[in-house]
């Protein structure tokens, strides 16, 4: 059995699944430790059949691949293609965003509409469309066949770099990593690390920063803005986490995955009336959706969706016993799903063309058929209900509330008050020395660090010292989970100074501000944090800090690298696997610093890591000559 | 008495154990902190080509006629009395590579500056050896003799 | 059972290990010369180098003839040896009966007729006697002369070199170390020495040897000289011209002698109950494949185990023994195991070197077996060819990659599996199954 984890749900249900046999993802790491020490070095290297070949970190065997390639090359082409690899996901979530779009506008895909006909509108005129005396579907098929024009771009700039600070967009110019087009810079990243190309460690990590800047200031960005005006702007909302939300007495379905084309039509279709009767008449009292991973995100935001678990916890919440089915489509969903299902009556559907899985039914799910799809799979769920065990059902107790649903344009309302809609109020509040910065703490969790108390331990220490903080994706589930996210524990947890911030504004003192492209939201928030002027003339003089302090997937590189691009210091709970070279460690944690701003940095202690961010925000802070943290904590 | 020992027929020659027994033999027993330590740390052991998919993880084999022993002309390789395993006494040892000319699986590492061998020390801050533990094919085991042949036998009766 | 043993040096000392594991009841009576034997004889050199402190030259703890049940009796010759009677006469008249007998005199330094050769400052190097008085000497006289081109005369020249003595070594020969590697390796080693500030001259042989009570001259066969430059001008001079067995002891008791006294696969002498280990004793040599004589520590910690299992009443074979020599001399090692200067055109050699690196490796070969090997700095792996040349495999398949650095007991492992009579020794048979 998995050593415990320290939460105690998730001890509970690892009780459970080892009384029935099931293994889950703590007992497969456990099998997997010591992990593979070359691997994880970065010393490793698969690209051509010369090998496989190792670098011995000790100096004794090899120190080259058959190829000639030492450490440098291989660490800086490995964290090129991970980095590539999490692009390549962003951008197709962009990319089916953009379609939906188009189709929306050609009249093909009927069932979605524009929620946010404002934000359209002002994200055409960006894409430089002319909006006067148009319908808002011809401005949505123009602005998709735009935004789909810039994926398939062979020269030029996207759209939304020129969102970024001027200092930015020098940097990116003078470094040679300025974004040409969406997939070319995908697609280049891998052809020149291909056997025998791109071999110098510097200009090969040039292809990782460009592709991620495709990631922040493309994929990404167009997946939040399109998702905004196609399901809706989202406004701070209370909901619930953990996975004492799923009910006893309702239909249990769980949305697992990323695309919200999906889950948002899904929670459409759930409240069709039909279903909620067929629902009663199988003794359900009716239905109930929560979600996994970052489409649970997605709907919390807009539409109140409680939160089930993270990523770690998704095979948990099926060892509950009462789920009747769980959607996914693409990203983060682990393929031991059917085999934990199997204890239980849960049935899985895949329904992404991208994304099949041994043991799930697959019903495809295409937007031009999109509320009709969606309530067949909750119709298969619903019938599921009559053959829940009711005597095998664990729904542990523990739920928490959040506040969800903060984005860069209702920030404006929310920190000035309502009647003065700007990022003045956040500016002056960190000018004044209530606020020391603002910190992101993002990103996925992992048994290697403590399945979730980092971001927990981290936060705490962060807003303890009057640092802000904004969370997405699964760091924000976990510290839902421990209550950070109400505006009540800023009187339990925050520093004076937020404190008082938080009091008068009454927002809490970490705002969940969505889904993983949502990251972009942090981005955009720091643009207009420069244009408002006082605390920096670009984003790398700005007063804040990133940190993924529990990061597993390759989407999680991409998006640490766009943010150490626009200048931002990224801290790691696990190291990047490059330390097997010293060369490329030391550029990547320093050399950079100076060309972009932004630097990473690897500390396993959440704590320590804490105040690496805060050191440096300080540091900030002294050069643009700020007065002094008003309550000193650190 | 318990040793390692390699089924060929399970070695991958990867190098997880050579890896395992250097982070085990350094200062912070931490594979990214053992990396950037002064001086490296130095295995015991290594995964050695046959041929084109064959290998073998060797290290001291804790011989029971063991010609470093009798070859040692310090009584720096001595057997332990209790356990019959082969040890080394860094103390005793001056560095006249005698154990290096009569091993005959080359299982003993030379340290130049330090005048002094180093060899497979079967892990004794360790339940089960770094090497056995990091093997992703458990073609490393520790067991006597016997134990290692029922189960080599078991897996050579189930292989094609 | 009472167990004598004449001898208490590394083939003494094994026997006694080697009896007392099958038999922990029998009286066992070892007798020696030397005051305090449980020394390793090789690290007399180190001592006098001052590379080591005169802790680490014990090989025994002090207690081990008390651990071991031994009645010890020290700085006592045994004189003669009676065969009918089973019986031993000490230097103190002394008589000791025996049910088994283990002669394990050793051997003693040769001192050549060189006229002089018995005034002050003129020492062999064997023991810790030796060692202690030519310490003695060390703060009064600069110079050092070395005579013999040999092991001893070699280690005793780094010793004094590194005591910061002026140090000139003289090889009758062509080249030092001639006895155990060949002219290529010799002239490496040379060239460290060399550089290192001792001085070497080959082809030279001492003739007289000068001096009032002390050294102060020598006088070579080609006219040449050399006089100590030390306050008094006297000289120290180490005699290194090798050793001989101490068989007297043997031949006069009518037991069976050759250069050293003969014995058979079982260590035994031609006298049943008597047996012989250590550099007195002639065995089989693994390479040369006829008895001979190789006076070195790990040959004679082998045959005292045997002998003692034997004299216990066990059974075991002694294969024999090899010629094997490791040194290293101003951070060069030098390892050379076998057959190193083939006489015969029977025998094949292949030789990889890299001078730039100081690297030079060669391997003997005589009917595709290999015979003997030297390696010259890289000296990693060699022991896996030392195993090649006692189980006697053909290396045909194989010969073009030994000298390679690469080259590991992972390359020979399908030779230990082929192999029809060698490789019999339990840590094989992981490979034997497995592969």
């Amino acid at each position: 059995m998995a050593k415990p984890t320290g939460n105690p749900i998730n001890d509970e249900l690892l009780k459970i699944a080892a009384q029935n046999n099931i293994s889950t993802v703590w007992d497969r790491f456990m099998e997997q430790e010591p992990h593979c020490g070359f691997g994880t070095l970065g010393a490793c290297c698969k690209i051509c059949n010369l090998g496989p070949c190792r670098i011995d970190p000790f100096g004794e065997g090899a120190q080259k691949g058959a190829c000639g390639a030492d450490s440098d090359t291989i660490s800086s082409r490995n964290l090129t293609r991970n980095t590539a690899a999490g692009v390549a996901c962003h951008s197709d979530h962009g990319r089916t965003l953009a379609k939906t779009l188009l189709e929306l506008g050609r009249g093909i895909a009927k069932d979605y509409s524009i929620k946010d006909p404002a934000k359209l509108k002002r994200l055409a005129v960006e894409f430089s469309i002319k909006i006067e005396g148009k319908s808002d579907l011809k401005i949505a098929e123009e602005l998709g066949e735009a935004i789909l024009k810039e994926y398939g771009q062979q020269e030029g700039e996207l759209t939304l770099t020129k969102r970024a600070p001027k200092k930015q967009q020098e940097n990116w110019k003078k470094t040679n990593v300025s974004p040409r087009g969406i997939d070319i810079e995908v697609v280049q990243a891998f052809s020149r690390t291909h056997i025998g190309c791109d071999n110098e460690y510097k200009h090969v990590l040039e292809a990782a920063i460009r592709a991620s800047l495709v990631d922040g200031w493309g994929g990404s960005m167009i997946a939040t803005e399109l998702s905004d005006i196609l399901f809706g702007s989202p406004e701070p909302i209370r909901a619930e986490m953990n996975l004492g939300v799923l009910k006893e007495d309702e239909v249990n379905i769980l949305l697992h995955g990323h695309e919200p084309i999906l889950s948002d039509i899904i929670v459409t279709a759930s409240q069709d009336k039909e279903l909620v009767e067929l629902a009663k008449k199988y003794g359900a009292k009716g239905i109930n959706l929560s979600g996994i991973c970052c489409t649970a995100a997605e709907v919390l935001m807009r539409h109140g969706v409680p939160m089930a678990g993270n990523f770690l916890q998704q095979e948990l919440a099926i060892i509950t016993g009462a789920v009747e089915a769980m959607i996914v489509d693409v990203q983060c969903i682990m393929p031991s799903l059917p085999e934990v299902a199997k204890s239980f009556h849960t049935k899985l559907i895949s329904t992404s063309p991208k994304a099949k899985f041994v043991g799930m039914e697959h019903i495809e799910f295409h937007e031009k058929d999109a509320l009709a799809t969606a309530k067949k799979i909750l119709r298969i769920a619903i019938e599921n209900y009559k053959n829940r065990n009711h005597s095998k059902v664990s729904i542990p107790k523990e739920k928490m509330t959040l506040v969800a649903g903060f984005t860069m344009e209702n920030i404006f309302y929310n920190l000035g008050g309502s009647f003065r809609p700007s990022y003045r109020p956040l500016n002056d509040a960190i000018i004044s020395g209530r606020i020391r910065g603002v910190a992101g703490v993002v990103g996925c969790d992992n048994p290697k660090n403590e399945s979730g108390m980092c971001h927990v331990d981290m936060v705490k220490e962060l807003i303890k010292n009057d640092i802000l903080v904004v969370q997405t994706g699964c760091s924000g589930g976990a510290c839902a989970k421990a209550g950070l996210l109400t505006p009540e524990a800023a009187f339990k947890f925050a520093g004076d100074g937020l404190k008082e911030i938080c009091e008068t504004v009454g927002i809490p003192p970490v705002l969940h501000t969505g889904s993983c492209v949502d990251n972009t939201r942090i981005l955009t928030a720091c643009c207009e944090m420069v244009k408002e002027g006082g605390i920096g003339n670009s984003i790398d003089e700005l007063p804040v800090a990133g940190a993924a302090p529990e990061w597993m997937s390759e989407k999680a590189i991409a998006i640490g690298w766009y943010f150490v691009a626009s200048g931002i210091f990224v801290v790691l709970g696990t190291p990047l696997r490059v330390l097997g070279s010293k060369n490329v460690t030391n550029y990547i944690c320093n050399e950079i610093e100076p060309l972009y701003g932004g630097k990473w940095a690897f500390e396993g202690d959440p704590i320590k890591a804490a105040h690496l961010m805060i050191g440096h925000i300080d540091k900030k802070r002294e050069a643009l000559k700020l007065k002094p943290v008003m309550y000193a904590t650190a | 008495m318990k040793k390692i020992y390699c089924n060929i027929k399970k070695c991958l020659g990867c190098g997880s154990c050579e890896i395992a027994c250097a982070v085990e033999h350094s200062k912070s027993k931490e594979l990214n902190k053992s990396i950037a330590e002064s001086p490296l740390p130095v295995k015991r052991r290594k995964a050695k080509f046959i041929e084109e998919g064959v290998s073998i993880s060797t290290g001291c084999h804790h011989c029971e006629n063991a010609a470093c022993v009798t070859a040692c002309m310090s009584g720096a390789m001595h057997k332990d009395k209790k356990t019959l395993l082969t040890q080394h006494d860094k103390d005793k040892c001056v560095g006249c590579w005698m154990c290096i000319m009569s091993c005959p699986f080359g299982a003993l590492t030379r340290l130049k500056e330090e005048k002094i061998v180093l060899k497979c020390d079967l892990c004794p801050d360790r339940e089960i050896p770094a090497c056995v533990e990091a093997c992703p094919t458990k073609a490393l085991v520790l067991g006597t003799l016997k134990e290692f042949e029922s189960k080599a036998v078991n897996i050579l009766r189930a292989s094609p | 059972m009472q167990y004598v043993i004449i001898g208490s040096s590394a083939a003494g000392i094994s026997a006694i290990e080697a009896i007392r594991t099958k038999d922990k009841v029998s009286k066992i009576i070892v007798i020696s010369d030397e005051k305090n034997p449980l020394y390793s004889r090789c690290l007399i050199s180190y001592l006098l180098a001052g590379t080591i402190d005169e802790k680490k030259i014990w090989y025994k703890p002090g207690s081990f003839f008390k651990d071991n049940k031994v009645e010890a009796l020290l700085g006592i010759k045994a004189d003669k040896i009676n065969i009918k009677k089973k019986e031993i006469t000490l230097d103190n008249k002394e008589k000791i009966k025996f049910d088994r007998l283990l002669i394990a005199t050793g051997a003693s330094p040769k001192l050549e007729n060189i006229p002089g050769i018995d005034k002050k400052g003129v020492f062999p190097l064997r023991t810790i006697e030796h060692a202690i008085e030519i310490q003695s000497m060390l703060d009064k006289v600069k110079s050092v002369a070395i005579l013999g081109g040999g092991l001893i005369g070699l280690r005793a020249a780094y010793a004094l070199k590194n005591r910061g003595k002026d140090v000139s070594v003289f090889v009758k020969s062509g080249s030092i170390l001639s006895q155990i590697i060949d002219k290529d390796a010799a002239g490496l080693m040379q060239k460290r020495i060399e550089e290192k500030g001792i001085k070497i001259f080959t082809g030279v042989a001492a003739k007289e040897i000068q001096g009032d009570k002390s050294a102060n001259r020598i006088i070579f066969d080609n006219g040449s000289e050399i006089v100590g430059n030390g306050r008094d001008r006297s000289l120290l001079v180490i005699i290194g011209k090798g050793v001989s067995p101490n068989i007297e002891i043997a031949k006069d008791a009518g037991i069976k002698t050759n250069r050293g006294i003969l014995a058979n696969e079982h260590l035994e002498t031609n006298v049943e109950s008597i047996f012989t280990a250590g550099d007195v004793s002639e065995t089989n040599d693994i390479a040369l494949e006829e008895s001979s004589m190789n006076a070195i520590w790990p040959a004679a910690c082998e045959q005292g185990r045997i002998a003692g299992l034997n004299m216990a009443g066990e059974n075991e074979l002694y294969e024999g023994s090899l010629a094997m020599n490791s040194i290293e001399f101003f951070g060069l090692p030098v390892i050379s195991v076998g057959i190193t200067r083939p006489k015969s055109d029977k025998y094949k050699e292949i030789v990889k070197k890299d001078p730039s690196k100081n690297i030079y490796k060669k391997i003997v070969l005589k009917n595709g077996i290999i015979k003997g090997v030297i390696f010259v700095n890289s000296i990693e792996n060699i022991g896996v060819i030392g195993s090649l040349i006692k189980n006697k495999v053909d290396v045909s398949g194989v010969k073009d990659i030994i000298l390679e650095d690469y080259f590991d007991y992972g390359k020979i492992a399908t030779l230990v599996k082929k192999s029809k009579k060698g490789f019999r020794e339990p840590e094989f048979k992981e490979t034997i199954m497995t592969l």
